[in-house]
């Protein structure tokens, strides 16, 4: 009897908890509903007792960011100026289909949000071709004929993309972009050498760390890593294509002779690249952890100033490594990084840069006003306002005479000490507010003499480099970053391809093989790489890689550059 | 003989209105459990209609077309899918072996531990824990078990490894390490119940076996053992119908490109198509299946362990 009750007990207390874990399961799905209760606040948070009222609305973007203090002091400025603020949010550990995904099942989004294809699909974003017309710096922000770009196939527009755009004169200075990256200790080891292709490359760092086991305090030295977490494993993959001299479509190479797409990842070019690699790895030169390592650990790797090269777009690194090298005194170490455009041979010419002389127009995305959004039209003045000159100012420069002095000759400078402050963590939450992803001009200020922001101002570029990074670029008879690797033309009006591909689908039968594709690659590259017989594991990589039918999505791939090669045709004849 | 006794016991109270009176506040209580199932477990099962519609969130459930049994045929078509289905299975089967088998063991050690103070101390440690969220376990394995890691540098030490090893890049590890780092984290909250059920063991017991000369061995053995068996098989069937639930977290957050062959769950393939693809249906189609085979699991089990005259579910 006594045992019958006792399990009866049991019983209940499990079945109740088990009940309660159960529910837990189902609602799995729905999971992002709480996530994006956050946009509700925001359009009706206005403050009726307060003397001034302030709108506060509230942002997503589907990138990493660091969210800034909710008192940050410019943001603060910036609001009573225009009466509004905004409270951005970034990524945390998904990846951005998968916040995406989760807003849509949620069907509650925040105000601002980075556009994509499925929101568009979803109907999570607001037309704002009607409103345009109000918003003057809006409307001023694109031509015509770009806003026509910008269109949907519905004839409307959802978003505003938020950069590229140059106010006057390009005064671009630093590669934003892919290169294969290496630290100045390197080169100026080896008497800065001219270093043009792969083998050139690894061979430097091969001989750098024979005969520099360590770092200066001890650290061991890591000649080669790379990044490989989940969207970002282009660090490993989509190398073949510059190699082999051409720009980053992304996704395909596209002839620009018989203007035709191919597929990178079968080319002669990428088989020599991963066997270089597999040769490297077993020589102990590519870090053994470099497949398994998140990008958190990637960052911290790289901060610590150990890490020789790497290949990585710029915006993917610099901005948190450089300020952490800066903090511990590496620089004098010569721990910077410089990017080398490095081909497969010599005869081969560079396009690692591709742009246009006002700024690449990317028509794929920018910020939207999503659905959940109580007041458009406040949303679109807030970003009307951004816009202002006085307010461009306070994003890109900050507060005059504590982040930025003015010379007699009206030129804008920093002092060695803010720009200490200004590459600190802490001081950048609580300070400073540049509203990163809302639109914004590069080039010039609105005054005409000085850049839009700081990286952009000549004299401020330069003497903010660190010493190493300038002994480097005067060594190469360069001034800035982007001498190093050149600046091309963009190659055509298709350029570039990966917005068509990016927003590609498991809809189509194309977009189900690109995205097996990259299932596929994303296990099996790091196999080839650790392949004990770097032949057969290519071979098997390759039988595996065809059975994905990457001819579907190429033949979808063609498609769309036809359209798009027809579309500036048409454009032209108007 | 033990089957007609038990059916005694079982014999059911008529209802009647005075009967229902008497357990009214019961009634009240359960009534209230009743409606959370409902619209929690139950209301949300109307979007399992998903996985029969082609599905776009901008029609909705109720406007968007219907594709019969097509999602889940081209869910079984799919190689990735059966692979995940091992996955999930065999991630699950270890994972309850190991959890199960080492919170039984650890609860008979610890109520053999004689200093209460001793007792109680271990007790609250071991279960700590189960309170931290998987992405700090993660945090402190995949330092724990890095290049530079606590593990390499003991293997390294001790001479069994010449060269560090990278745990996390060979797929023949990664079961293991997740059934570690579950044994880890769940072996002492999983305890407290076996060790509950231990401490209503008639005392009486344990001393009529102290006169008759049993030993520690013979007491674990003789009483405590058949003193939690009920306990052990309920948690045991329910832990069955579990198994699909290998986890998701876990999996996600050590995984990587290398050993994404044997870490991905139906979970994390559910997240993966029906999150990040937009593709709903197959997400929906992909849930239902495992809920159907969990089902099936526990009634396999529940007739199985009637059929030993065991405790049951149902």
């Amino acid at each position: 009897m006594k045992r019958q009750k006792v399990t009866a007990l049991f019983m209940t207390a499990v079945m109740a908890a088990s009940l309660l874990a159960g529910c837990g399961d189902s609602n799995e799905q729905a999971s992002g509903a709480g996530q994006s209760a956050a946009g509700e606040a925001g359009s009706a948070g206005a403050d009726e007792g307060g003397k001034k009222e302030i709108k506060e609305f509230t942002a997503f973007f589907g990138v990493p960011g660091s969210e800034i203090n909710d008192d940050n002091e410019i943001q603060q400025i910036i609001a009573e100026k225009i009466g509004a603020k905004c409270k951005e949010t970034w990524l945390t550990g998904q990846s951005a289909e998968e916040a995406d995904g989760t807003l849509i099942a949620g069907g509650e989004y925040p105000d601002f949000i980075g556009s994509s294809g499925r929101l568009l699909d979803a109907g999570a974003l607001v037309a704002l071709d009607e409103y345009l017309d109000n918003y003057p710096n809006i409307k001023n922000f694109y031509t015509d004929e770009e806003w026509d770009k910008i269109r949907q196939e519905d004839g409307h527009i959802y978003w505003i993309p938020q950069f590229g755009n140059i106010w006057e004169k390009d005064m671009t200075t630093t590669h934003n972009d892919e290169a294969f990256w290496i630290q100045t200790r390197v080169l100026k080891w080896a008497g800065y050498p001219e270093i043009k292709t792969m083998d050139q490359y690894f061979d430097l760092l091969e001989r750098y760390v024979a005969e520099n086991p360590t770092m200066e305090n001890g650290t061991p030295n890591i000649a080669y890593t790379i990044l490989c977490e989940d969207w970002r494993y282009f660090c490993l993959e989509n190398a073949p294509q510059f190699l082999d001299g051409y720009p980053n479509d992304g996704s395909v190479l596209v002839n620009p002779e018989t203007l035709t797409v191919a597929d990178y990842n079968t080319t002669p070019t990428a088989k020599l690249y991963f066997g270089k690699l597999n040769e490297e790895f077993k020589k102990g030169i590519v870090d053994p952890e470099s497949f398994t390592q998140t990008y958190d650990e990637y960052i911290a790797k790289l901060s610590t100033g150990r890490v020789l090269g790497m290949i990585d777009q710029w915006w993917d690194f610099a901005y948190s490594v450089n300020d952490s090298i800066k903090v511990q005194g590496l620089e004098d170490e010569g721990c910077n990084y410089v990017p080398l455009p490095l081909t497969i041979s010599e005869d081969v010419k560079n396009q690692w840069r591709a742009t246009s002389p006002d700024g690449t127009l990317n028509a794929t995305g920018g910020v939207a006003v999503s659905v959940s959004c109580k007041d458009v039209e406040g949303a679109l003045q807030f970003i009307d306002d951004l816009l202002s000159p006085e307010i461009r100012r306070l994003r890109a420069w900050g507060v005059e005479g504590v982040d930025y002095e003015v010379g007699e000759d009206g030129l804008f400078y920093r002092t060695d000490e803010m720009r200490m402050k200004v590459a600190d963590t802490a001081y950048k939450a609580s300070h400073l507010c540049s509203y990163s992803y809302f639109p914004q001009y590069g080039g010039l200020d609105a005054d005409g003499i000085n850049a839009a922001s700081p990286g952009e101002q000549p004299k401020e570029f330069l003497d903010s480099l660190p010493v190493n990074v300038q002994e480097c670029l005067q060594a190469y008879g360069c001034s800035t970053y982007i001498d190093m690797v050149g600046t091309n033309d963009e190659p055509g009006p298709w350029y570039p391809m990966y917005s068509y591909s990016n927003n590609m689908t498991t809809a189509t039968p194309g977009g189900t093989a690109w995205i097996k594709m990259g299932e596929i690659k994303h296990e099996w590259l790091p196999k080839v790489v650790m392949a004990e017989d770097f032949e057969k594991g290519w071979d098997e990589y390759m039988d595996v890689y065809a059975a994905c039918k990457p001819e579907d999505f190429l033949a979808e791939m063609q498609e769309e550059l036809d359209r798009r090669i027809q579309l500036a045709e048409d454009s032209k004849a108007e | 003989m033990g089957k007609t006794k038990q059916k005694e016991n079982n014999q059911r109270t008529e209802i009647t209105w005075k009967e229902i009176k008497r357990q009214k506040v019961l009634l009240f209580w359960a009534a209230i459990f009743v409606v959370y199932g409902f619209i929690f477990c139950y209301v949300p099962l109307a979007g399992w209609l998903m996985a029969f519609q082609n599905y776009k969130p901008q029609l909705g459930l109720l406007h968007s077309e219907f594709v019969g049994l097509a999602k889940f045929r081209q869910l079984f078509e799919d190689a990735a899918f059966l692979r995940v289905i091992r996955n999930t299975l065999a991630m699950g089967v270890i994972n309850l072996a190991a959890t199960f088998v080492m919170a039984i063991v650890f609860a008979i050690l610890l109520n053999e531990v004689r200093s209460k103070w001793g007792k109680k101390s271990v007790q609250t440690i071991s279960y700590l824990p189960h309170f931290l969220s998987w992405i700090i376990v993660t945090g402190i394995l995949h330092d724990a078990l890095s290049s530079s890691g606590i593990i390499n540098e003991l293997l390294l030490k001790s001479g069994i490894l010449q060269q560090p090893l990278n745990f996390f890049a060979h797929p023949k590890y990664f079961w293991w390490i997740v059934a570690f780092a579950n044994v880890w984290k769940e072996t002492g909250w999983n305890a407290i119940i076996y060790l509950s059920a231990i401490t209503s063991i008639d005392p009486c017991l344990y001393e009529a076996a102290a006169i008759d000369g049993a030993g520690r061995w013979a007491k674990i053995r003789h009483i405590t053992m058949p003193g939690i068996k009920p306990t052990i098989m309920i948690l045991l069937l329910m832990n069955v119908g579990n198994v699909l639930n290998a986890g998701f977290e876990v999996q996600y957050l050590l995984g990587n490109g290398l050993v994404k062959s044997v870490s991905e769950t139906i979970d994390i393939y559910v997240l993966k198509w029906g999150i990040s693809q937009n593709d709903y249906a197959i997400g929906t189609a992909a849930g239902i299946f495992k809920s159907a085979v969990s089902i099936a699991l526990i009634v396999i089990a529940n007739q199985l362990a009637k059929r030993a005259g065991e405790e049951r579910l149902f």
